[in-house]
């Protein structure tokens, strides 16, 4: 337990310290706020950029606040994910290049310690920076168009948290297990696409999946996904967060030897 | 054009923009030994909105 507090300790000076916990967050935040205001000015972009000829009246419907929400999910899902696997995933592979591995590794070094401390400092900033991204998307939403009920808010953002820790964990399985930083984002962002696009192709056959928690994330603001489905998806999303941790706790020890001294 | 209305909704924004660019220039200052020239650097955060810094910090910072 000491160790794994001083290795949280060490996890937090270097996320303050390559800025992670600052610039993470604000990018979350700018999608986040992005969405509703550029549905909010849609009709003057669309004037200033003079693409209708005159005498064209087209009526834009108001945008639903739930849209509008579903929508900085989206943005969430293409580039926050993309940011979060680059800015994570040198977490391990990156460090037994660049020297550290070598100061810890020749000590006694628990390796679940090591290993969960990097994923706990890891998860933590994706959550703040999700959150901060929904709040502030919904806040903009609430001020300039209406406000979506805040428990329904509350499950679909709890919701989409699990999904973002899986992605957590999953770049920092992919860190230990790959020899560089390079193929641990490659080899994440193969699976997240492969199994997307499986998920999207067949998905319809199966209710139970870790890759449907961003499905029924959105379907909170509607009506609500079937309990039943949403409760298996969670018992399997957590054993999936299980598998990842142990496969990567097992990894980054074997991979020790590949450390450059 | 540009009522107080919008200024206040875009300004946050600009806020955040702003700061996003100051965290990436900082860091640049301090770096002693950046994916390329740091010149280049400075001009990819300043020039290009939101995409620059986070351009640098991922690929620029050489932190892996």
């Amino acid at each position: 337990m000491k160790q794994f507090s001083t290795l949280l300790l060490k996890e937090w000076r270097e996320n303050l310290r390559n800025y992670k916990i600052f610039w993470i967050p604000v990018v979350f935040i700018l999608l986040g706020v992005t969405e509703p205001l550029s549905n909010y000015y849609l009709p003057q972009i669309l004037d200033a950029t003079g693409g209708l000829p005159d005498g064209a009246v087209i009526e834009l419907p108001d945008p639903e606040p739930e849209q509008l929400l579903v929508a900085v999910m989206g943005q969430f899902q293409l580039i926050g994910m993309l940011v979060l696997v680059l800015a994570y995933m040198g977490s391990i592979a990156g460090e037994r290049r660049n020297g550290t591995a070598t100061l810890l590794y020749v000590r006694p070094l628990s390796y679940a310690s090591y290993f969960l401390s990097k994923w706990l400092m890891a998860s933590i900033v994706a959550l703040i920076s999700v959150w901060a991204g929904f709040l502030a998307g919904y806040y903009y939403t609430a001020v300039l168009f209406s406000a979506v009920p805040f428990g329904e808010f509350l499950a679909f953002a709890v919701t989409y948290s699990l999904w973002m820790v899986l992605v957590v964990s999953l770049v920092l399985f992919a860190s230990a297990a790959m020899p560089n930083a390079g193929l641990a984002a490659g080899l994440t962002l193969t699976v997240l696409l492969v199994l997307q696009l499986v998920d999207g192709l067949f998905g319809s056959r199966w209710k139970w999946s870790p890759l449907k928690l961003p499905n029924y994330a959105a379907s909170f603001l509607d009506i609500g996904p079937d309990a039943t489905a949403l409760i298996w998806t969670l018992a399997i999303s957590l054993v999936c967060l299980i598998a990842l941790a142990a496969l990567g706790i097992w990894f980054s020890k074997r991979n020790r030897a590949k450390t450059k001294v | 054009m540009m009522d107080e209305r919008t200024i206040l909704l875009v300004l946050p924004i600009l806020v955040l923009q702003f700061a996003l660019m100051i965290f990436a220039l900082v860091d640049l200052i301090k770096n002693p030994n950046p994916n390329g020239p740091k010149w280049m650097w400075a001009a990819i955060i300043v020039l290009l909105n939101i995409i620059g810094p986070i351009l640098y910090f991922v690929i620029g910072r050489r932190n892996y």
